[in-house]
């Protein structure tokens, strides 16, 4: 990327538009994101970095993002669980206006949700 | 009794005193008077969530030395509003501050008050709090607990359904309910206090009780609550795990958190670190087949690992929160916490305090599962191999997700309409159509049957409209065959068919949350295309039953 490429650059554009991206200058090549993910997306990559091989795979469990010791990981995350019963909370609360909490309490969610949850 | 209805009345410090007196019909006063009189004077005493101020200003009329802490810094700006204004040899001094880190001295007060709080905190911050409070008394000093119980038998019922009706008042407004004190009697011998005197009103779902310190053995430390060792093998925790599994997801099956051992760990065992619901720690123990290892079950509130770190239920909160209140710390050597993989998705290492007193640990995430664990502490893996950290969707754990998601349906769908439909026939005396409801009950079974055993062959697609489509058909024609093998009449089949269709679509839609590698992105994207599909194909599938019931049966 050239300078006056960098300054057309928007940050916040990118981001919405990528899933899951390991940034190479960031990564440390440690290996932990590989470690944790339950679907095998980070790879190794020839430079000894990581990479994420197969995106529209991910899940957006956030475990790679939490845990990556140099914050190497942008991931665009949805809050929630992949659940259909979870998918008709957030679109009812969305109808009344209310964002980014769950019905059945088993996303990520703010401290006000009642604790009953569908997830044994 | 209704305590659980406090959360909503502490959002108004001017009329939480009147409402919450209205709420427990007059106990509350009564307990405050109980305790007034249990106070002598001229003593240090220090409240834990004073709210109000109402007991703390009349401790402190009564000629005693009174700090009262709340965390709630609205209820502390009320209080100092009422500052008593005719205290004479007493003092009075109001802060915001929370049992975690109480602002006195060790051994340094006579006297600790907390009325209605023990039903804020979770089991081990219940035990965080005893130990806190049993460092800041002198010895032989008093703490004076009042709170909600559960009272024992019949009463319980009542207490229950009064609980429930609260419980949903509060979901409607979305403020988080309180927790059941469950376990609390048990922790109070071991980390060090006698019960002096105890009273109870309301068949005993209120009760304060006078706890005296005890110094015998320990001198300067509390002791730990540690639970009683559970069963994981024998008849009675398979039960437990047909439990689990079949109501496991509506009700949740907690196990007391804390420390457990599997065969005789001492101090160069490893540390195994997972949730606090009973399946999986039933799992867990089974697994590691009498491995002598220490089992750390935080508290999950009773869901299991992947689902509780989604939903904040795993995390670093909750395992700070289980090495301050067990003694994790002090029995191994060891200094290495053995996560479930899974749990990474709520626990952030980076994050946790690094070589501190709170935390001296170092964490490595164990494999996906637990069957894998012996085999990863034997070959202490740099890289864990593929079949340690991929989660696959087997065949058995879709049957076992399938057992689950049935009794999901049929409880919170299926049941009252079809109680309904067989109270309506009985009324008719239609008891040789009874059957009718029985085929229909069999039918959506069969339907969630197939689209388990058959689930990996939509891999073709990831979207799951395309998948319900997909099963849909599947099922129209190996549902339908059984169902002709069954009335040997086409047209009743034809008739059907828009039911078979509609009961696997919508059974593939809600199984999303099952299978492994759904994204929340994906199912939120699709839902509304889903439900406007689901309205139009139920209402379908309803008339042609109905058509189908009355004209060809």
């Amino acid at each position: 990327m050239t300078e006056t490429n960098l300054e057309s650059f928007n940050f916040t554009e990118f981001v919405k538009d990528v899933l899951i991206f390991i940034d190479k200058q960031v990564c440390n090549g440690c290996g932990l994101c590989a470690e944790v993910c339950p679907f095998g997306l980070p790879q190794p990559h020839d430079s000894g970095k990581y990479e994420i091989s197969r995106p529209e795979l991910c899940t957006e469990c956030s475990a790679c993002k939490r845990n990556c010791p140099t914050q190497a990981i942008i991931l665009n995350e949805r809050k929630g669980c992949g659940c259909l019963w979870n998918a008709r909370g957030v679109a009812k609360k969305a109808k009344k206006g209310i964002l980014n909490e769950n019905s059945c309490g088993c996303g990520p969610v703010s401290e006000n949700t009642s604790n009953n949850s569908c997830c044994g | 009794m209704a305590v659980v209805y406090m959360r909503k009345l502490e959002e108004e410090p001017e009329t939480y005193d009147s409402k919450f007196t209205a709420l427990t019909k007059g106990v509350n006063v009564e307990v405050q008077n109980w305790i007034l009189n249990r106070i002598n004077n001229s003593e240090f005493i220090l409240e834990i969530g004073c709210g109000t101020g109402v007991l703390a200003s009349k401790m402190a009329q009564k000629g005693n030395e009174v700090i009262a802490i709340d965390k709630n810094f609205q209820m502390i700006n009320y209080a100092m509003k009422n500052y008593p204004s005719d205290l004479t040899g007493g003092k009075l001094l109001y802060q915001k501050g929370s049992f975690k880190d109480l602002p006195t001295p060790a051994g340094s007060q006579d006297v600790i008050v907390s009325k209605f709080l023990l039903s804020e905190l979770r089991p081990l911050e219940q035990q965080i709090f005893l130990r806190n409070v049993w460092r800041m008394l002198k010895p032989n000093g008093r703490l004076i607990i009042a709170a909600e119980f559960v009272p024992t038998g019949f009463w319980k019922l009542t207490f229950k359904i009064k609980r429930w009706w609260y419980k949903k008042k509060l979901k409607s407004l979305r403020i988080k309910s309180t927790y059941l004190v469950k376990w609390f009697f048990k922790y109070l011998e071991p980390i060090g206090f006698k019960i002096n005197t105890q009273i109870k009103w309301k068949h005993g779902s209120i009760q304060a009780i006078e706890l005296q310190k005890v110094t015998d053995n320990r001198t300067i430390e509390p002791g730990y609550y540690r639970p009683k060792a559970k069963r994981f093998k024998g008849f009675r925790a398979q039960l437990r795990i047909y439990r689990c599994i079949f109501t496991g997801q509506v009700d949740r099956v907690p196990i007391e958190p804390g420390i457990y051992q599997s065969g005789n760990p001492n101090e160069n065992s490893p540390i195994i670190v997972t949730a606090n619901y009973e399946f999986t720690y039933i799992k867990v123990m089974r697994d590691l087949k009498g491995l002598d290892a220490w089992v750390l079950c935080v508290d999950s509130n009773g869901i299991n690992v992947w689902c509780a770190a989604r939903g904040n239920d795993f995390g670093n909160i909750q395992l700070l929160e289980a090495i301050e209140a067990t003694d994790i710390k002090n029995i191994t050597q060891r200094k290495t916490l053995l996560l479930p993989q899974l749990s990474a998705g709520g626990v952030a290492v980076p994050q946790l305090p690094k070589n501190s007193e709170k935390f001296p640990f170092r964490v490595r995430y164990g494999p996906v599962w637990s069957k894998d664990i012996r085999r990863f502490l034997d070959e202490n893996p740099i890289q864990k191999p593929e079949r340690m950290k991929l989660a696959k969707f087997t065949l058995y754990h879709r049957t076992r997700a399938g057992l689950t998601h049935i009794s999901f349906l049929f409880r919170k769908l299926f049941i009252l309409p079809l109680i309904t439909l067989a109270l309506l026939f009985s009324i008719f005396l239609w008891f040789n159509k009874l059957w009718w409801i029985g085929e229909l009950s069999l039918w959506i079974i069969a339907a969630n049957f197939f689209v388990v055993l058959l689930f990996p062959i939509s891999e073709f697609t990831r979207r799951f409209i395309f998948k319900g489509i997909f099963f849909g058909i599947i099922n129209m024609i190996l549902i339908g065959g059984l169902s002709y093998l069954i009335h040997n009449n086409l047209f009743y089949v034809l008739w059907q068919l828009c039911f078979y269709f509609w009961i696997t679509f919508f059974s593939t839609m809600s199984f999303s949350g099952y299978s492994m590698a759904t994204s929340p992105r994906e199912i939120q994207e699709e839902y509304p295309i889903f439900s406007l599909t689901n309205k139009i194909l139920m209402i379908l599938s309803i008339i042609s039953l109905t058509l189908g019931f009355l004209f060809l049966t």
